[in-house]
């Protein structure tokens, strides 16, 4: 029922203009869940576009299942998809939005009304088949969306920022259930969001698109503990950018940020120039006083936000850090002005391309 | 406080100055049909039928009557499935110049209809094709495509592009997707432009004045040919008649297919 999606080459330019899309590779897994996540303009939505058959690629090739779909009609690619804003037909009733798809595909009436009946059971909306789209709240009109997308067993479930325009709340109850029912179906599903957050907690696997290109394909971990480049780094989570010379030696490279600070990289080979590393907040260990620490600093202000507390720390030659450090209930945290010392290991820091 | 009731009776005292100026052109033509004497009289001096009675047993104003409800459903089918369509072309068509062929599709409004009449009367007589039904039908499609544009391109100009793609996305193929979806969605505004023509058409006088054929003339015509010659209260039945079935039609319409809807005008 699944599908793999392979996606080779694919470019988009609108009449001659900067491409929107460039020289995308990708292959989308059977039963994934596949996150394109970017900032907007990125070109996350135009590639969803192209697998859902809306626009046409200008290159490439896009296959479903192994077979070219590239200039397959919408209509016969059999996918679900879920609309930002839902897209249900405002003029007909529940049940007739989800019926829709089963009708065109001309599938006898009685298993009609039996695949909407589970479909709806599915998303919890049974006895609001007569209802008009209109007389719904957002979160149930999600839930028609979806129901509407996975009657017809779709090879592939397409998701446009499905969860965007609902309230916080809503949306992580809303997260979950996608992932469960995903998982339940065993569909290949791919998810274009803008919030790193959502991609996070529900993917297999991300994409990372800026700019019309692939920054970086991984598992959520393996984004946000090792980022290829600097936009990954500093577009999932906080980060903590330093750029400077290569020194040292092979055995022992470093990297010198300016006269004040020098860094310890992991071992690594092929390193020249110019480089840029990342350093999480929360694995900067935070020492009051003390010395012989990769780094010394002063707190110059903590926010604290429940879980953890997060420190702007200042360095000599006018440089910041953010550290976040678990709250360990040992009461209030560090005042501004503190003298703290900073620790990390070497691994710690990743090496990043720009 | 004062001045909120003055103000507040002000409005409502210019809001029925307005409704009355509307309606008392039409009251006084109920008057009149309904009044014995054969001139106008204020105020009336009885009630009688016997106008309507003239009018219904007058050949002359029934074949007019028949004739211009003929033409009015003709223009109404013909200027809605045009207009619409064109809209459709301008609003979706991706068009160079839409703008401009918009402007030239609405022109007929800003022109002295009975110059779009003497053109297309100069028109038929180069062509030598006398004044056929067809001849008035294309007159009065003329100026009442205008209406249907204008109503179909403003609810397109409002309608949810992703309604479609879903529906392709759900199997649907682009014929399919406009008959189950677009269609419905902007009859709203087709229906509108069709109720505008259907009135337009029947009320039509300085277009068919130089179309119409001799002893095949539809109503406004032969009311205005009558009125040259006599006045009485036939004038005023016909009017009423004319204004009644206006209305059953606008009603009709709307019960039938609908102009209210969950889509905004």
């Amino acid at each position: 029922m699944s599908a793999r999606i392979e996606i080779v080459g694919v470019s988009k330019s609108y009449d001659g203009a900067a491409r929107a899309v460039d020289d995308i590779h990708m292959t989308i897994e059977p039963g994934e869940f596949f996150s394109l996540l970017g900032p907007s303009g990125c070109g996350k939505t135009t590639t969803l576009r192209m697998i859902a058959g809306f626009e046409m690629p200008s290159e490439g090739i896009i296959r479903v299942g192994g077979q070219d779909i590239t200039r397959v009609p919408a209509h016969k690619r059999d996918m679900g998809m879920v609309f930002q804003n839902y897209a249900l037909f405002p003029h007909r009733t529940v049940r007739e939005n989800v019926a829709f798809g089963l009708r065109m595909r001309k599938m006898p009436r009685a298993a009609i009304a039996k695949k909407v009946d589970e479909a709806l059971a599915m998303v919890a909306l049974t006895g609001f088949e007569d209802r008009m789209p209109g007389q719904l709240s957002g979160g149930q009109q999600q839930r028609v969306a979806l129901a509407r997308a996975i009657v017809i067993e779709p090879r592939v479930l397409l998701c446009d920022e499905p969860l965007g325009a609902l309230d916080k709340k809503l949306r992580q109850s809303m997260q979950f259930e996608l992932k469960q029912l995903q998982k339940t179906l065993g569909v290949t599903l791919v998810f274009v969001t803008h919030d790193q957050e959502e991609a996070l907690a529900m993917s297999d696997r991300i994409a990372v698109l800026s700019r019309g290109k692939v920054e970086q394909v991984g598992t959520p971990t393996e984004i946000y503990d090792r980022p290829a480049t600097r936009f990954v780094a500093d577009f999932i989570g906080e980060t903590n950018l330093f750029r400077g010379e290569l020194v040292g030696t092979d055995g022992a490279p470093a990297l010198r940020v300016d006269g004040h600070l020098t860094l310890a990289l992991p071992a690594a080979d092929g390193l020249s120039g110019a480089i840029s590393v990342g350093l999480r907040p929360e694995k900067v260990r935070l020492t009051p006083g003390g010395a012989g620490a990769q780094a010394q600093g002063t707190v110059e202000s903590a926010n604290f936000q429940g879980g953890h507390v997060l420190y702007r720390i200042a360095l000599a030659g006018n440089r910041h850090v953010l550290a976040q450090s678990p709250n360990d209930g040992s009461g209030a945290p560090l005042a501004a002005g503190t003298p703290v010392s900073l620790g990390w290991t070497p691994a710690d820091l990743v090496i990043l391309k720009d | 406080m004062l001045s909120l009731k003055v103000g507040r009776f002000l409005y409502l005292a210019v809001n029925w100055a307005v409704l009355a100026f509307l309606l008392l052109p039409i009251l006084i033509i109920f008057v009149f049909a309904l009044n014995p004497t054969p001139y106008i009289e204020f105020p009336p001096v009885g009630v009688t039928l016997k106008w309507f009675d003239k009018f219904f047993a007058s050949p002359q104003f029934m074949s007019a009557l028949l004739l211009s409800l003929e033409v009015a459903a003709l223009t109404t089918i013909a200027a809605t499935v045009l207009g619409a369509s064109a809209a459709l072309g301008i609003a979706r068509g991706n068009v160079p110049g839409s703008r401009l062929i918009t402007a030239i599709m609405l022109s007929p409004l800003m022109l002295p209809a009975i110059l779009t009449g003497l053109a297309l009367f100069q028109t038929y007589v180069l062509m030598d094709v006398g004044r056929p039904l067809w001849g008035l039908v294309v007159g009065h499609c003329l100026v009442t495509v205008p209406y249907v544009v204008r109503t179909t391109l403003a609810v397109l100009h409002n309608f949810d592009l992703r309604l479609e793609e879903a529906a392709r996305n759900l199997g649907a193929s682009p014929q399919r997707t406009f008959f189950e979806v677009t269609l419905p969605l902007i009859k709203p505004g087709v229906i509108a432009g069709g109720i505008f023509a259907f009135i337009v058409s029947f009320d039509q006088f300085p277009v068919s004045l130089f179309l119409v054929s001799p002893g095949q003339e539809t109503l406004p015509i032969t009311l205005f040919n009558y009125l040259k010659y006599d006045l009485d209260g036939t004038i005023g039945a016909a009017s009423v008649v004319s204004i009644l079935l206006a209305a059953l039609v606008v009603i009709g319409l709307d019960r039938t297919v609908g102009l209210r809807s969950y889509v905004k005008l």
